[in-house]
């Protein structure tokens, strides 16, 4: 194969799409892992209808030059293996007159497709599938056309394709690599602009098994589990994982038990942790009380999706700051996080469940279905390094809710010899005995709160770059879309700083308040209706500066010229 | 030389008491707890009385393999040992009285237990611990009559005067 | 770990005092349990008691053993998460009627299906005592006694036992709460049964029950062994008064989780960490 001169261009964008079992993913997570090896970078999401099994899907690339992944806006290649019900797509894949379309000879290209003025290249897919092999296949023969046009190695395909296809007979592996070569025979019209490769020692992962594995890093053996999409993948993920560890992953019958199932793990000494989505974290808010009113660590991660109620499942959203904030009846303070990006979830999870342990409260971790279920290329994961291990201690007087100065009591555990307890949600006195005492609740609900605000976090509460009289505010996921946005603005001579917060419970009001200062105005971007976090700096942080919300719901990702254009019109 | 009999007997003995003494103590802190300071005065002097003949089935014992039984595995005429205060049969605002009568009811239990017992062994010694036994419950029942003849009249406790329950939790 | 010196009862005691209503046959499974932990000589420091809601549910803490007071219906997922957890405990899941059978009948069907080794201890008052007399899903169908529901529940009684059976669960006794020494060796042999065995207790309630004292002239202990085929046993739970006392049904059954045949890996997390690694 000649090797081609490629244009560089800071992303490239294509669509595959398909319907029927068409095999769209595979073919775009195929393509993503040969370009990661050769050290290129980019993200993968995926689109989906409704039907189980051979409904139209979209694989979504974006080859980039760095690791900050938003979502394309915009598709340079759009390459539909077949036209069925493509305009579900439509709100997703947006083309111009610079997208160029390949597709079958067979098929009627839609109206609203070909109304962009798209340059539009049609193979016989179909036929030359067919003809290579008889279990051929358009998807292989596609992901041949493109390792072609991206410059990739045609026996590095051929490799991945292999791999993925181990489980099943001969014939298909075979079919598979005659169809990839095939497909290395043919060149697309125009030339195909791809952004610079990096260094090849890179992971391969989605947000989810990065945070599943972050968990068990930090220590996590014990996981009860109710499927719930999006975070399913996180518990198929992580029960494997125990397996090799000796842990256990007990599938509950809802998440009702499912936290209680991990408080329970939990106090009996064993780092517990469960994933669920909006709807069961409602379910288990009272018991998450529990948590926090027993002094019982455990690790909730919510991987958001569209809301309220049951919502847009397979989309995603960052609609459930609220809930996971103030969503505990009473005054229950517990620790609430949102990983930054797919990398960020190993991190993120991991310091969540360190923290959980050390300050014997619930954490909530916000992930959401953008992070969770794209994969990515990234550099090796930033690891939370396990906390100093303090001395082990044993009271010969064992109050299991002492009062002490860091609000942090000894936590025993059954088998602990002398320290025999009863963890209750009851109010309690520093035994644990239950008590309607005003003193007892005071003093109980100050150690509460004291342990979380007192303990010192360090600078991992946030992520800040930049600097400039604007500052540009966001939590989780919206990070990369507003790192975009800054970029954007700076190329209009808009110097925005910007602070994405991982820590959003207990709000670091004072580090906040240092990172703001010399702005002037504030524009806080989120991807819900209610400008949730807005609200919530308003209600935690007396701010000098003028601040503004842009706060836009799902399904569509946040898209950073809009945020860029919005930022523009309010700061005047 | 080991007595088999006598050690069977002994056990049922110590079990006997020390269940009592633990009974009549539960139900005397209950009574506390719930304010019916009478009734708890009368339940813990019960279990005094108790504890000071468990001491000395104690005593009697030293020296005898006495076998391990499980609180189960002991055979009683009824479902509780003699002695023992069946939970059941409390109320917050009993009465003294009432008190009293469920205490003489199971000292005559308890003498009865023992006259059987020392009936029916073939062991003279066994025997003859059973029947002292069985004289001193005797006596305590007597004790217990005149005690009861003492009180003054008062009304056992009206349904009417119990207070409505509230909710705790 | 305690020393294997064997303790009374009266030693499994905590020092916090029951404030049960005299009359309260809960006072009985206090008593009952404590007896079955002194005859099999069971450490304090490896058992715990884990509850829910209701006046039963204040037990844990009249035992000196680990304990756990969780919320409402779910005492049973927070029992079988620390065995799961903690094979090694002994782990004691109890409550009431309407904490077993209302807000917590899911986890308690799915507790005897899913058949993990523990006990489930459930004290049967017929009604919730704590909240002030309301009608539970055991309360008679013509019980008038609450304001709630003052022409009686109008709704049929669930009958536990059958569906226990129904659910999976390989162990199923029935105590009275007249009895507390049959109730602790039925607890005895509850904890060494492998598997989820679960002791029904009729458990008087004097305050809002008071009529349940006549339960002494009906209650009746089961002569014979136990059933073992499960039909006969539906046709028992199904038919019977509610009343027969004793061990009723016992099958065994794989227990949840099996064991493993997996060994753990070495280096387990690095492996784990390099499947991303392209």
């Amino acid at each position: 194969m000649a090797a081609m001169t490629l244009m560089t261009a800071t992303s490239f964008s294509i669509a595959i799409t398909g319907a029927g079992g068409a095999g769209v993913i595979s073919c775009g997570d195929l393509l993503l892992q040969a370009w990661a090896r050769q050290g290129g970078r980019g993200l993968l999401r995926k689109a989906y209808g409704p039907q189980i099994r051979g409904g139209e899907s979209a694989a979504l690339l974006k080859l980039t030059a760095d690791e900050c992944y938003t979502a394309a806006s915009h598709y340079d290649l759009v390459v539909a293996l077949d036209w069925g019900n493509f305009t579900r797509f439509e709100d997703e894949i947006s083309l111009g007159p610079e997208t160029r379309v390949v597709c079958d000879t067979v098929g009627e290209i839609p109206p609203s497709v070909l109304s962009q003025g798209p340059a539009v290249q049609q193979l016989g897919l179909a036929e030359m599938a067919a003809d290579t092999h008889p279990d051929g296949r358009v998807n292989m023969l596609v992901l041949g056309i493109l390792g072609r046009s991206l410059g990739l190695p045609a026996a590095s395909l051929v490799e991945l394709a292999a791999e993925k296809l181990a489980a099943k007979p001969v014939a298909y592996r075979d079919a598979a690599t005659c169809c990839i070569e095939r497909g290395y025979t043919i060149a697309l019209d125009a030339q195909v602009s791809v952004p610079p490769l990096g260094s090849p020692q890179v992971c391969y992962m989605s947000g989810n098994q990065a945070a599943g594995l972050g968990a068990l890093e930090a220590g996590i053996r014990f996981v009860a589990a109710y499927p719930i999409t999006p975070a399913s993948d996180v518990l198929e993920w992580m029960a494997a994982g125990l397996e090799q560890l000796g842990g256990q992953l007990l599938q509950a019958e809802d998440e009702l038990a499912a936290i209680n199932m991990t408080i329970g793990a939990a106090y009996g000494g064993v780092p517990a942790f469960t994933a669920t989505s909006g709807p069961g974290l409602a379910l288990m808010t009272e018991s998450i009380g529990l948590a926090v009113a027993s002094e019982t660590p455990v690790t909730i991660l919510n991987v958001m999706r569209g809301g309220p109620s049951t919502g847009i499942p397979t989309k995603s959203e960052q609609s459930d700051l609220n809930i996971a904030l103030f969503g505990l009846h009473g005054d229950a303070p517990h620790l609430v996080l949102a990983p930054l990006d797919i990398a960020d979830c190993v991190f993120t999870t991991g310091w969540a469940v360190n923290l959980a342990q050390q300050l014997q409260t619930a954490a909530i971790v916000l992930s959401d279905q953008f992070i969770g279920q794209s994969t990515a290329v990234v550099s090796e994961p930033r690891r939370c390094p396990p906390p100093a291990a303090g001395p082990a201690r044993k009271d010969n007087d064992y109050l299991r809710y002492r009062l002490t100065e860091s609000g942090v009591s000894t936590l025993a555990a059954p088998g602990d010899s002398g320290q025999r307890f009863t963890a209750d949600g009851l109010e309690h006195n520093e035994k644990g005995t239950p008590s309607a005492k005003a003193s007892d609740h005071q003093l109980q609900l100050d150690k509460r709160l004291h342990k979380l605000v007192s303990h010192d976090y360090g600078d991992d509460w946030g992520r800040r770059s930049g600097d400039g009289p604007i500052a540009l505010l966001s939590f989780g996921s919206s990070y990369a879309a507003v790192a975009e946005a800054a970029e954007i603005l700076a190329e209009s001579g808009v110097l925005a700083r910007t602070v994405a917060l991982r820590l959003l419970a207990p709000l670091q009001v004072e580090a906040l308040n240092e990172d703001l200062a010399g702005c002037e105005q504030l524009v806080v971007i989120e991807q819900n209706q209610g400008g949730q976090l807005y609200r919530y700096l308003r209600g935690q942080m007396d701010f000098q500066q003028q601040l503004y919300s842009y706060a836009v719901p799902g399904p569509v990702p946040l898209d950073a010229r809009q945020i860029a254009e919005h930022v523009m019109e309010v700061i005047g | 030389m080991m007595n088999a009999q006598l050690a069977e007997f002994l056990a049922h003995s110590l079990e006997l008491e020390s269940e009592a003494h633990e009974r009549y103590s539960e139900l005397a802190e209950s009574m506390a707890a719930h304010h019916n300071q009478p009734v708890a005065e009368f339940f813990r002097r019960m279990a005094n009385e108790a504890s000071h003949h468990l001491a000395e089935v104690t005593e009697m014992a030293t020296g005898i393999a006495l076998p391990a039984l499980s609180a189960w595995e002991f055979s009683w005429p009824e479902a509780e040992p003699p002695e023992t205060v069946s939970y059941e049969v409390l109320h917050y605002r009993m009465s003294l009285r009432q008190a009293m009568e469920l205490a003489l009811v199971n000292e005559r239990a308890a003498e009865s237990f023992y006259r059987e017992a020392g009936k029916a062994s073939k062991d003279p010694e066994t025997a003859r611990v059973a029947a002292q036994f069985a004289a001193e419950e005797l006596g305590h029942a007597a004790e217990l009559e005149r005690l009861m003849a003492a009180l003054p009249d008062s009304p056992d406790h009206q349904r009417e005067e119990d207070d409505d329950p509230h909710m705790p939790e | 770990m305690t020393e294997a010196i064997k303790l009374k009862a009266k030693d499994y005691k905590s020092a916090v005092k029951p404030i049960w209503c005299p009359g309260c046959g809960h006072f009985s499974v206090l008593n009952a349990i404590t007896k079955a932990m002194a005859g099999l000589g069971i450490d304090k420091d490896d058992t715990v008691l884990v509850s829910g809601i209701g006046c039963s549910s204040r037990l844990p803490a009249y035992v000196d053993s680990y304990g756990f007071h969780g919320v409402h219906g779910r005492g049973l997922a927070i029992a079988q998460g620390l065995k799961v957890a903690r094979p090694d405990l002994t782990v004691i899941a109890l409550g009431g009627d309407g904490d077993g059978f209302s807000i917590g009948g899911n986890h308690f069907m799915h507790a005897c299906r899913r058949n993990v080794n523990m006990t489930y201890i459930a004290m049967d008052n017929e009604v919730y005592g704590m909240t002030k007399g309301q009608a539970s899903p055991t309360t008679p169908i013509d019980w008038d006694h609450s304001k709630l529901t003052p022409h009686g529940p109008g709704v049929r009684a669930f009958k536990p036992a059958a569906l226990a059976l129904a659910a999976g669960a390989p162990w199923i006794a029935r105590g009275y709460s007249g009895n507390p020494n049959q109730i602790a060796r039925l607890i005895a042999e509850a904890i060494a049964f492998p598997g989820f065995s679960f002791v029904h207790v009729l458990s008087q309630c004097i305050t809002f029950c008071p009529e349940q004292t006549d339960w002494k002239g009906v209650v009746n202990e089961r002569e014979g062994p136990a059933l073992v085929d499960a039909d006969e046993a539906a046709a028992l739970f199904l038919h019977e008064d509610g009343f027969q006392t004793g061990l009723l049904f016992a099958q065994q059954r794989p227990t949840w989780p099996p064991a493993t045949a997996e060994p753990v890996v070495e280096d387990a997390l690095d492996h784990l960490a390099a499947t991303f690694r392209v």
